[in-house]
């Protein structure tokens, strides 16, 4: 055995604890005034800056978010109990921040972007601050790509694309969270050597919960690892447990970790689950540090929490790599009123809304999306020819079938073409129902309303509308993969596609019809 | 918690006042007195703060103790302050004053600590630097706190100069551990 000598190991010592004798540390000190709920008034602290980071005793961090004339008001980022009134406050000189990179993906990180799931620290050889400047317009261009969600109805009628903000809102126990964890599995697929194939690039996804139960997020992260998302993905949680504070800024650290991809060029996806219980928050921690409040006692500046957060959503330059953040903000309504002050506020701010009516979703229709007032303002731009191609008639079929479904309700003397309205509107809404966690490629879902939209479903019965659905891409995927592959490269349908599409439906529907009557 | 902000206020104004009238010495000896006062006597803090006893009373009260030892620009500004229910700023009213005094007079108080005390020749030495490094006349407030362990650690209004062996102690341990994911 090789000894090691005792100098040797002093003299390596010495190394490592180099600089340690001569340095003098200056810094700026403070004294806690008072404390309690998540909040610090702090006396000193007088060359402080707007939320930058600072030290509490035992560990705990804190964010000025209030400069006074004799005191800087602060957030806890801790446990505000450990801290007692006169204790010394340290500056950092740093903004508040977080660690960000390709190994965030997979974990569960506290809005600090500390590890919460148990898999041991993140090393991370950067850091971006939390909050920071939205790009202007010379860096950014026109939403162009799609971002699938994997839903037909939304890819369908109200296509998001990369850069977009669409707001998907509506009451409790609606599916909001359903499908923006669908499309957060859906995006598996452009992690695929298919979709390098086909030009689709990949997309990096945050999940930032806020004021959720701690349950609720360890399903959503375990449902993420059953169907092979995590690996993309960030989970960025501040649950109902945690501090104010922390519920407050967790929307902005997703922002940064997504701003991380698209500075690098590539695409991101951050879900904000949800934002009225981090207006809520907001609203806590503005109160106690007596900001006036308004309307439904929010502080004047919610729009601007928002809209800034939002406004980090992006679609960059050619110049600047091309990346995206495509936002998802989650808002839930009290009983349906979207014209409450925060569903308002982001309504306007979005690019578009998803609206989800528990009437809807309890009649069965799932995802419970209400078509006809949902909308998505850029996406059109970003959806594929071939899905335009087919979903145009969507739409107002739609349209007019719901206009007629209340008249038809009143009598039965209908002639011929309202009953085809009829009959075709109540299959299309049958062909848009999917189940939860099944998100489909695109090729498949223009298959599927192709038929739809082309008068395929009308002789089929209603309830076996969604079985010749689930046989007919079956036998797709069988028999004509070729078929489908064209349309996910060519990404349009050209009349050799369409007529070729028409032939194998036609057969396809005789023998489905046959089935049915045997 | 502290009113800070009237009592700068109230500050500012006297001072204005004395240095009009030439009597900012008089006014801060004036000051210092009741200062004093207050400082040795719960009786006269709790009475001052009280909304109980009446503003008349306080009145008397004060020139009963003070007339003769303070001059009358003090006392008609222990009135003023009492007309508009403000007497409670008074000990911080003192303070924000001796403050404004300090500036004016380009003087800077420093407080240093120290694990065991200093000799004179060390604390000529820390004086003489410390006018050179803040530009202004030091006044010297000196302390031992055994937790220090070793060094000095010198604080000159919010700033704080710290070069303690505690401190090193604690960065030692910060490093060794890694724990700077936070703050980094």
């Amino acid at each position: 055995m090789v000894e090691v000598r005792p100098d040797e190991v002093s003299a390596i010592l010495r190394k490592q604890l180099a600089g340690f004798e001569k340095e003098v540390d200056i810094y700026d000190v403070g004294t806690v005034l008072q404390v309690g709920d998540g909040v610090a008034r702090v006396y000193g602290l007088t060359k402080s800056l707007m939320s930058e980071l600072v030290e509490f005793p035992h560990g705990v961090f804190g964010m000025v978010l209030n400069l006074e004339e004799d005191n800087v008001g602060c957030i806890l980022f801790g446990e505000s109990s450990e801290i007692k009134e006169g204790d010394t406050v340290k500056r950092t000189g740093r903004v508040a921040s977080l660690p960000v990179g390709d190994t965030m993906l997979g974990r569960v990180v506290n809005p600090l972007g500390q590890p919460t799931d148990g898999r041991g620290t993140i090393t991370a050889d950067k850091f971006m601050p939390i909050e920071r400047k939205a790009l202007g317009v010379i860096q950014r261009q026109p939403v162009k790509e799609p971002l699938q969600t994997g839903l037909k109805a939304v890819d369908g009628m109200i296509p998001i694309g990369r850069g977009q903000r669409e707001l998907i809102i509506g009451d409790r126990q609606t599916g909001k969270t359903a499908i923006a964890i669908d499309t957060i599995i859906n995006q598996r697929y452009t992690h695929t050597e298919k979709a390098k194939r086909e030009g689709v690039k990949p997309v990096y996804c945050i999940y930032v919960a806020v004021g959720q139960k701690s349950s609720t997020v360890a399903q959503v992260v375990d449902k993420l690892q059953q169907e092979g998302a995590m690996e993309y993905t960030t989970v960025v949680a501040a649950t109902a447990s945690d501090p104010a504070p922390m519920q407050f800024i967790a929307p902005y650290s997703g922002a940064t970790l997504g701003e991380y991809f698209r500075d690098g060029g590539r695409h991101a996806l951050v879900v904000y689950d949800d934002l009225s219980k981090q207006a809520q928050a907001y609203r806590q921690v503005s109160l106690l540090l007596r900001r006036p409040p308004g309307r439904e006692a929010y502080p004047g500046d919610v729009f601007y929490l928002h809209s800034r957060l939002l406004e980090r959503a992006s679609k960059l330059s050619e110049e600047l790599g091309g990346g995206s953040l495509t936002a998802l903000p989650v808002i839930e309504t009290q009983a349906g009123d979207v014209s409450a002050y925060i569903p308002t506020n982001v309504i306007s701010i979005t690019d578009g809304q998803i609206y989800l009516e528990s009437s809807m979703f309890n009649a069965g229709i799932r995802p419970g999306i209400n078509v006809g007032i949902s909308v998505s303002r850029v996406g059109g731009n970003a959806q594929i020819k071939a899905m335009k191609k087919v979903a145009g008639r969507l739409r107002i079929d739609l349209a007019q079938y719901r206009e007629l479904e209340a008249f038809a309700k009143f009598g039965s003397d209908l002639d011929k073409a309202t009953l085809a309205q009829l009959r075709r509107g109540s299959r299309l809404v049958e062909l848009l129902k999917q189940d939860q966690y099944r998100p489909m490629a695109v090729e498949q879902q223009v298959v599927g309303v192709f038929a739809g939209t082309n008068g395929y479903l009308d002789e089929i019965p209603l309830e076996h509308v969604r079985r010749f659905e689930a046989e007919l891409l079956e036998m797709m995927e069988l028999k004509h993969a070729d078929l489908l592959q064209e349309i996910a490269e060519k990404k349009d349908l050209t009349q050799e596609i369409t007529a070729r599409m028409h032939s194998i439906l036609k057969e396809f529907t005789a023998s489905f019809k046959a089935s049915v009557k045997a | 918690m502290k009113n800070t902000r009237a009592a700068r206020r109230y500050a500012v104004a006297l001072m204005n006042v004395s240095v009009e009238q030439r009597a900012v010495d008089r006014v801060a000896d004036d000051l210092q007195t009741i200062g004093a006062t207050l400082a040795a006597s719960r009786e006269l803090r709790v009475m001052l703060t009280s909304p109980v006893i009446s503003p008349i009373k306080k009145k008397a009260v004060f020139d009963a103790l003070f007339a003769k030892r303070v001059g009358k620009e003090i006392l008609t500004f222990a009135h003023l302050l009492i007309h508009k229910n403000r007497e409670a700023l008074l000990p911080d009213l003192i303070e924000e004053f001796r403050a404004l005094l300090d500036d004016q007079r380009g003087l800077v108080n420093v407080d240093a600590a120290t694990a065991t005390p200093m000799t004179p020749a060390q604390e000529g030495r820390l004086q003489k630097e410390l006018e050179r490094y803040t530009g202004k006349k030091v006044q010297l407030r000196l302390a031992t706190d055994p937790s220090v362990r070793g060094g000095l650690i010198v604080k000159i209004g919010d700033t704080v100069l710290d070069g303690s062996i505690r401190r090193q102690l604690v960065r030692l341990r910060e490093q060794l551990l890694g724990l700077n994911a936070v703050s980094n």
